[in-house]
Order: C-alpha cells, then sequence, then structure tokens
C-alpha cells in the first residue's frame, strides 16, 4: 500500500523532470505522437499467426530509442510489467488451439502456442513504443501536441489540471498516511470502516480546494481554458516531416512485405 | 486492457465511440458550464487518482480492493461531467505510467469510464436512490450500481477481445471467466463508494443534493427505456447461442477434451481474421523457423547498436557538461 502510493509519486516526479528537462534534440510530439499510432494500428493489424512477420516490428523501439538517447534496456525492462496481463488471456490459447503451427526442428509448436507468443510480442512492442513516446515528450509536451492536432480545448484542459493537482493530492494524502500510521501501533492495513472517511476527508478537502482554485483563476482571467501561453514551442521542421515520412515507409513495408522472406 | 488484445478495426471503432461520447460530454458540460468548472472536475479527477492509490483490506480474504470512482464522481458531478473527468483520469494512466495501452485508450473508456458514469449511475444509482439515504440503502444501491457499472464492462471486454480474434477461449468461457470476478471487485467497490458518500452526506450534504437538483421525469423514463433495450440486446445475445449451442455446459467440456468445434463461437473472429488476412499482400507466406531466427539475430544486432549509440551520446553530453564547468 505504501509502495503503491509512494511509487505513484515517483512516477509523477520522474515525469515532471522529463517534461522539464525536454531537450530541443528530441522530435517534435506531434510527429511523435503520429509515428507512434501508425506504428501501433500496423502493428496490431499483423495477423497473430505470422510470428515472424510480427517480430520484424521490433525495429521501431530501437532505433528509435538510439535515436531520441533513452536506453532500449530501461525501455525493455519496463514494458516487461505487461506480460501477467497478457498472459492471463492468452494463456487460455495453447489450451484451446491444438492445430499444428510450425515445425522447430523435430518439434511441433501448436498455433495456439504460436498466437500466444505472437500476443505477448505484440503487447511488448507496443507498450515500447508507448513508453518511448511519454519519456521523450512528457506528458505537457503531450497535451500541447493534442492541442496542435485540434483535440478540444475542454479535454486538454481538463487532462494538464487532473495531471497538475494529482501530485498535490498524492502528497496530502501520503500526509493523510502517514499520520495514521503513527496512531496505528503498527497495524499497516486500512480496514473498509477506516478507509471511507479517511477517503471522505480527502474528498471534502479537494471539494474545498476546487472552489477555491475556481475563485483564483476567475480572478487572473481564466476563460474556459488554459492559455498556450509559449509562443509555438513546437515548430514543425523539415526534419519532423523526415522523420515522420521515413517511419511511414518502413511501416508500410514492413506491414505489406515480407522481410522474413530474406532468410530463406 | 492492453493494445496486444485487440485487432486494428476494434480498437479504432473504440476510438471512434470513445471520441463521441467524449464529444458530447463536452457539448452537454458547456450547457451546465455555471454548476461545473474546470477547476472543480480536475481536482475530482486528481483525487480519484489519488482515492486509487491506498487500498483497503477486504475482510476473510486477505486481499485489498480499490475504488474505481465512477459512481462517486456522477453522483458530485453529474454522469456526463464525470464521464470527462474519469476518462481523463485513465488517458493520464496510460500516457504518464503506461498502463493500459494506446490503441485500447477508447475501448478502456468505454469499459472503465461509460459503463459506470453513463449506463450503471442513470440506470440503475439515480431511479434508485434519493438523498439523504439511510446507511443500508446508500450502501446496497451503491454496490448494485457498481456490480451492474463493472459486470458491463467485462462483458464489453469480452466482446472487444473476441471481435478482434485474439483469443481462442470460446465467448460463454471467457465470460463465465470473467464476470465472477468482476462481481467481486463491483461489490468491494460498492462498498467503497457507499462508504464514502455515507460520510459526505453526514458531513457536507450539499455536496450530493446539487446533482440530486438536476434529477428530472426524463431520467425515469431513460430508465425504462434502458432496461428495455439492455433487455432485448441480452435476449438477442442470449437467443443466438441458445440456437447454436444447446448445451453451453457440454460444449465446454468437448472443447476442453480435446475435439475443439468452435466453429459458431468463432465466426465472428473468422470474419475479422479475413479481413486482416485480405489486407495482406502476401497472406500465405511461410511461417518457417529460419524466418523467425533471422528477425531475432537482426533486432539483437540493433539492440547491441543501440546500446553503443546511447552509451556514445551520454559520453558526448558529460564531456560538453564538464566543458562548461571548465569554463566556468
Amino acid at each position: 500500500m505504501a509502495d503503491k502510493l509512494e511509487k505513484g509519486i515517483n512516477t509523477y516526479s520522474a515525469s515532471e523532470c522529463q517534461t522539464a528537462s525536454r531537450s530541443t534534440a528530441a522530435r517534435n510530439p506531434v510527429a511523435l505522437l503520429s509515428v507512434t499510432l501508425l506504428y501501433l494500428v500496423t502493428l496490431l493489424s499483423v495477423p497473430l499467426d505470422h510470428l515472424a512477420a510480427l517480430l520484424w516490428f521490433g525495429i521501431y523501439p530501437l532505433i528509435c530509442s538510439a535515436y531520441l538517447g533513452i536506453p532500449f534496456s530501461r525501455i525493455f525492462v519496463k514494458s516487461m510489467a505487461v506480460i501477467p496481463f497478457i498472459a492471463l488471456i492468452g494463456i487460455f490459447n495453447p489450451w484451446f488451439d491444438r492445430a499444428p503451427g510450425i515445425r522447430m526442428g523435430g518439434y511441433e509448436l501448436s498455433h495456439g502456442w504460436l498466437t500466444f507468443i505472437s500476443i505477448t510480442v505484440r503487447g511488448l512492442y507496443a507498450l515500447q513504443a508507448l513508453l518511448l513516446l511519454t519519456s521523450a515528450c512528457g506528458f505537457i509536451g503531450m497535451c500541447r501536441a493534442m492541442r496542435r492536432v485540434h483535440v478540444p480545448a475542454f479535454l486538454t484542459t481538463q487532462l494538464e489540471m487532473v495531471y497538475r493537482y494529482g501530485r498535490l493530492l498524492l502528497e496530502e494524502l501520503q500526509q493523510m498516511r502517514r499520520a495514521r500510521m503513527a496512531r496505528g501501533y503498527g497495524r499497516r492495513s486500512f480496514s473498509v470502516g477506516m478507509w471511507g472517511p479517511m477517503i471522505g476527508q480527502l474528498f471534502i478537502r479537494s471539494i474545498d480546494r476546487a472552489q477555491r482554485v475556481h475563485q483564483a483563476m476567475l480572478c487572473r482571467g481564466f476563460r474556459g481554458t488554459i492559455p498556450d501561453w509559449q509562443q509555438n514551442p513546437y515548430r514543425w521542421s523539415a526534419n519532423d516531416t523526415a522523420f515522420t515520412a521515413v517511419w511511414i515507409l518502413v511501416f508500410l513495408l514492413l506491414r505489406f512485405l515480407s522481410p522474413q522472406l530474406l532468410f530463406h | 486492457m492492453a493494445d496486444a488484445l485487440l485487432s486494428t478495426p476494434v480498437a479504432l471503432a473504440g476510438a471512434g465511440i470513445a471520441a463521441t461520447l467524449l464529444g458530447v460530454a463536452g457539448a452537454k458540460i458547456k450547457k451546465n458550464a455555471d454548476d461545473i468548472n474546470p477547476a472543480l472536475m480536475g481536482v475530482m479527477g486528481a483525487f480519484v487518482f489519488a482515492a486509487q492509490m491506498v487500498n483497503f483490506s477486504i475482510p476473510g480474504t486477505g486481499s485489498s480492493g480499490h475504488i474505481v470512482g465512477g459512481i462517486l464522481l456522477a453522483s458530485v458531478l453529474g454522469p456526463w461531467a464525470a464521464f470527462v473527468t474519469l476518462s481523463s483520469v485513465l488517458i493520464i494512466q496510460c500516457l504518464v505510467f503506461a498502463d493500459g495501452g494506446l490503441m485500447a485508450l477508447g475501448c478502456n473508456i468505454i469499459n472503465m469510464a461509460a459503463m459506470s458514469t453513463l449506463v450503471a449511475y442513470p440506470l440503475v444509482f439515480r431511479p434508485l436512490l434519493r438523498f439523504p439515504a439511510k446507511l443500508w440503502k446508500l450502501m446496497a444501491v451503491s454496490c448494485l450500481a457498481s456490480v451492474v457499472g463493472l459486470e458491463a464492462g467485462a462483458l464489453c471486454v469480452v466482446a472487444e477481445t473476441e471481435l478482434s480474434g485474439v483469443t481462442a477461449l470460446p465467448t460463454a468461457d471467457f465470460a463465465m471467466l470473467m464476470l465472477p470476478i468482476h462481481l467481486a471487485i463491483g461489490l468491494g467497490e460498492g462498498i467503497a463508494t457507499g462508504m464514502v458518500l455515507y460520510f459526505v452526506q453526514r458531513t457536507r450534504p450539499a455536496l450530493l443534493v446539487r446533482e440530486e437538483g438536476r434529477r428530472t421525469a426524463k431520467s425515469i423514463k431513460a430508465t425504462v427505456w434502458g432496461f428495455g433495450i439492455a433487455a432485448l440486446v441480452i435476449a438477442t445475445v442470449i437467443a443466438s447461442f441458445a440456437s447454436s449451442d444447446p448445451d453451453g455446459l457440454e460444449w465446454s467440456i468437448m472443447n476442453i477434451t480435446g475435439s475443439t468445434d468452435l466453429e459458431s463461437v468463432g465466426t465472428v473472429a473468422e470474419a475479422a481474421r479475413n479481413v486482416q488476412n485480405s489486407t495482406a499482400l502476401m497472406p500465405d507466406y511461410d511461417n518457417s523457423l529460419s524466418g523467425i531466427v533471422g528477425a531475432v539475430v537482426v533486432l539483437a544486432l540493433l539492440w547491441a547498436f543501440s546500446a553503443l549509440i546511447t552509451r556514445h551520446r551520454s559520453k558526448k553530453a558529460a564531456a560538453v557538461v564538464s566543458n562548461t564547468d571548465n569554463k566556468k
């Protein structure tokens, strides 16, 4: 429990650092977001029994991590977190689908195992692409990218507000939890009877805070959306066009040609 | 739900539906701009986000659970604003915590946000409960609404996964696996929601009465229509199962013992697979060992290359920093 809350605060801090230290060498968030979405669309469109074709999609996270200066080993380790969720559903495939899949030496892998491996591989690749996007752009960068591609302002404002106040409320909750632990005679877990009033307290404090924040925002001329105060921080450059075009080409080649035939 | 469990058409359809619902929600919020302000929605989203980080122990099980917050948010903000707020929490969980996939985001918004705020709240919670309420009634209705919301979400997960053709698990078995788990989660969610609402009702009842004031005769009509349509849909789905599989239990046992006959259940998945195959220029290529080994070798080489470049860059950056320090 304590770990979960502290982990949440740490992830928040890491995300804020990414946002603050985003170098100009990193790509425009709009370009990176478009390329990531296109990658995911083409990746998920590969039929599950085409494992060899699917494996080739691993070149995107590998090359892109080197290009953006993000260690791939870190991305790879983080992406392993998705495996239990996928295995929960995918593990039934070997059980129910025992049709022949591929022959590996003298051993035949069933179609169920083949699809299970494919689901795991594409889960890893999809999460690696997402981690690259979030590591390179930071959350606020992505909110601005969303605004550039005309995502409604009410949604981007809402996202920025939740992101900014999330950290504050996590810290407030940590203080409340610490106070409770100090008076709990070593008891670490919360019964429902205790959890309810504690979260209820936080709920009421949050409402009060929201009212104060809203008043303050109105006093400073707030008109429904958070203004984009920086003057066009992510200008679209020729590099962005080249970056996007090259990856579109690569994805189309991976999807519609078969690079694995080179090894026949 | 992860990206890997979805096919492209299902993921895009989910994103389209979620975007449409968010668009409608945006228009509704604009209409009620006096009641609901962005700061309230933002802070409430942050509250749900924080509250999910503290688990409560479930008596007698040795396990713990946390709140999802759909019914709680809808009780204060109304269903549409709660939908936007919960969606924003899901988006942040995806983009900051990499929890759930980017392509699966639309489906996750439907399964978790829409089902609790736009289905369970207006169809179950609001018609059955009026504030101030007694504790037992508050708990009972919270549990019922949470269970309906979570079970509906679980059914959506089953439908999305089956339509994507990702799992070989027959639909009925998959549903039988998901529904009991979500029944237990729903009860935990209901108890947690009831506890918080009871605390708020005792300490700050005005917060709950505000949403109560928006209740109209229309909501009762919507409930009747909603249940009618839901009953029709469920009846249709059950009828289709009944016609193709007279005895679901016998049929699933037959599958487990080896004689797999997934024809009737797999038709949708089969159709989706056919669409995918028809988009490939070379759908019948050989999926041989040599192809797989080749791909793995190339990826390993690329990884080594990527590590070299990253190390070289970080060394270069460190050299630049030390040079700058020396100049100072």
